[in-house]
């Protein structure tokens, strides 16, 4: 180790800045509790009445295993409405991806336009898609599948426009120097490079509307949702907690399987 | 148009006092006069930055020149878009530095994407190629010699082969123009000789003009009987590369040559 001959510079003097660390504590720690006050946060209260929701808590750590006849058909309907969401939503988001991304859109304001739109879809939160379809279309698994595959879109759009970014374009260079047009580049150089993360999208798309799904029942969209309100209605929670328990196993057996198979996509 | 025998004719390439000028100010190319017959097969050399690649890539207008003027053929290329720029480069191959190749998918796949310029858009979105086309694809493989592997991914292939099939994918197009931009630089020297050896058949056998950038003089002496020198945007040297001897070579790249300079065992102490 005597080759290295490092030149004669003086040691820097170690930077004191850990009283930006404090300073940022502090302000997050200020922010925290003006907020709580802000909105009422009262804890001896939730003290002096936990007897009340305790009840409720016990009840819904005794499932009514009984009930699960009847649960089945909505939990059909939730998966149902899941699925036909996620293809609907892959079909339609793959080609607006394609123009949703600098990579494969040589028009910087058409690809800005379809962004900008997306954004707006994507703002507008699902249960408020739900809502306002539930109210256009009628109550029903409808308006569910209508809401949750708007929601995917956005979702879809923007995952894999964000891989078409980070693509290698060098076989889509190669097209394009060989006389294609950018759709026909586009397609046989870069979708066979994107494919297996468009199917590691959708598959995480399908299980976030599991999830999704059973929410948007509870303004009418149909699914496990609609059940869901309707025993919370009547607090039967023995009932509820049997749901839950479904929605848990459900959502954790899509979700191995699913990320089993995007690991073998992506891998 | 079924055989990939011959292209129709060779083409020449013409550069009159051409200019390029990056966006951010950088000289690419300065009065580069050059013209360089039909069948020939030219070699650019030059330090990295000197304008090689931008020499090469202008001639198919993948960057664009900001003065004078480049024929290929006799067709001008500055200013030309949509049909007729692809018109154009479905006459002139390209074969690049880092292959690109769409990785995931098949080496036919990858061959075929040299006939998109003939190919319908509805026909290329669903992938169903013309069975004309397909042969083309299958022939021009034969002729690098690689067709064994025409359902094989292109990412699994080796350095060599995968240039190899893109160098297929180029004649896939019945050009009248190969372009090579440092097609050997990612490439270890024996695999480098059976590249160039693969471009120097195209030129000979089907009449292609060739021009292709190199970093290592050996190999530019080698196979270059014109040998163009770049420095600094500008055409230094012009001729046989049997003439060019040390004094040439100091000019272009403004140094002796060392080790680096060449790709095999070095020619001289």
């Amino acid at each position: 180790m005597t080759t290295v001959a490092p030149a004669p510079t003086t040691r820097p003097v170690r930077p004191r800045n850990a009283w930006k660390a404090w300073l940022t504590l502090a302000i997050v720690a200020g922010i925290t509790v003006w907020t709580g006050f802000a909105i009422g946060v009262d804890i001896p209260g939730l003290i002096r009445n936990a007897g009340n929701g305790l009840a409720n808590l016990i009840a819904l750590t005794q499932p009514e295993y009984g009930f699960v006849g009847e649960t089945l058909s909505w939990l059909a309907e939730t998966v149902q409405m899941a699925v036909i969401a996620t293809a609907i939503a892959s079909v339609l988001g793959l080609p607006i991806s394609f123009l949703a991304s600098r990579a494969t859109n040589p028009s910087r304001p058409f690809m800005l336009a379809v962004r900008a739109v997306m954004n707006v879809v994507r703002a507008i939160p699902d249960l408020l898609y739900a809502a306002v379809l539930v109210s256009v279309v009628g109550v029903g698994a409808l308006s569910g599948t209508m809401a949750l595959t708007l929601f995917n879109l956005a979702i879809v759009v923007k995952l894999v426009s964000e891989a078409l970014d980070a693509v290698d374009v060098g076989g889509q260079e190669a097209a394009l120097a060989g006389g294609a047009t950018w759709p026909q580049a586009d397609r046989a150089a870069v979708l066979p490079e994107i494919l297996p993360a468009f199917a590691s999208q959708v598959l995480y798309t399908f299980e976030l509307n599991i999830r999704a799904s059973t929410v948007i029942g509870l303004v009418g969209a149909g699914g496990l949702g609609l059940l869901i309100d309707r025993v919370r209605t009547f607090y039967h929670y023995h009932e509820l907690s049997l749901i839950i328990l479904e929605i848990l196993v459900l959502v954790l057996v899509l979700e191995t399987v699913s990320s089993w198979l995007r690991r073998r996509l992506t891998g | 148009m079924t055989q990939a025998g011959p292209a129709a004719t060779a083409t020449d390439i013409r550069f009159d006092r051409v200019g390029v000028r990056y966006p951010n100010g950088a000289v690419g190319l300065e009065e580069v006069t050059l013209d360089i017959p039909a069948g020939e097969m030219a070699i650019v050399v030059g330090l990295s930055g000197a304008g090689k690649s931008t020499l090469i890539r202008s001639i198919n207008g993948l960057v664009p020149i900001s003065s004078g003027q480049i024929t290929v053929g006799g067709r001008p290329v500055a200013g030309q878009s949509g049909r007729r720029l692809r018109d154009l480069r479905s006459d002139v191959g390209m074969v690049f530095q880092s292959f690109n190749l769409a990785r995931r998918t098949t080496v036919l796949n990858n061959v075929l994407m040299g006939r998109l310029h003939a190919t319908a858009t509805w026909r290329s979105l669903i992938g169903a190629w013309k069975a004309d086309d397909v042969e083309l694809a299958m022939q021009a493989l034969e002729r690098v010699e690689i067709v064994g592997k025409a359902y094989a991914k292109a990412g699994e292939l080796s350095g060599g082969q995968q240039q190899r099939v893109a160098i297929a994918r180029a004649l896939a197009q019945r050009p009248k123009v190969i372009l090579a931009d440092e097609p050997v630089a990612s490439l270890d020297p024996p695999t480098s000789h059976v590249v160039m050896r693969d471009l120097r058949r195209i030129n000979e056998e089907l009449g292609i003009t060739v021009v292709v950038n190199l970093h290592f003089l050996d190999l530019a002496r080698e196979y270059g009987r014109r040998l163009v020198g770049m420095r600094a945007g500008r055409v230094v040297f012009d001729g046989d590369g049997a003439h060019a001897d040390e004094s040439v070579f100091r000019d272009i790249y403004g140094r002796s040559l060392t080790a680096e300079d060449v790709l095999d065992a070095p020619v001289r102490p």
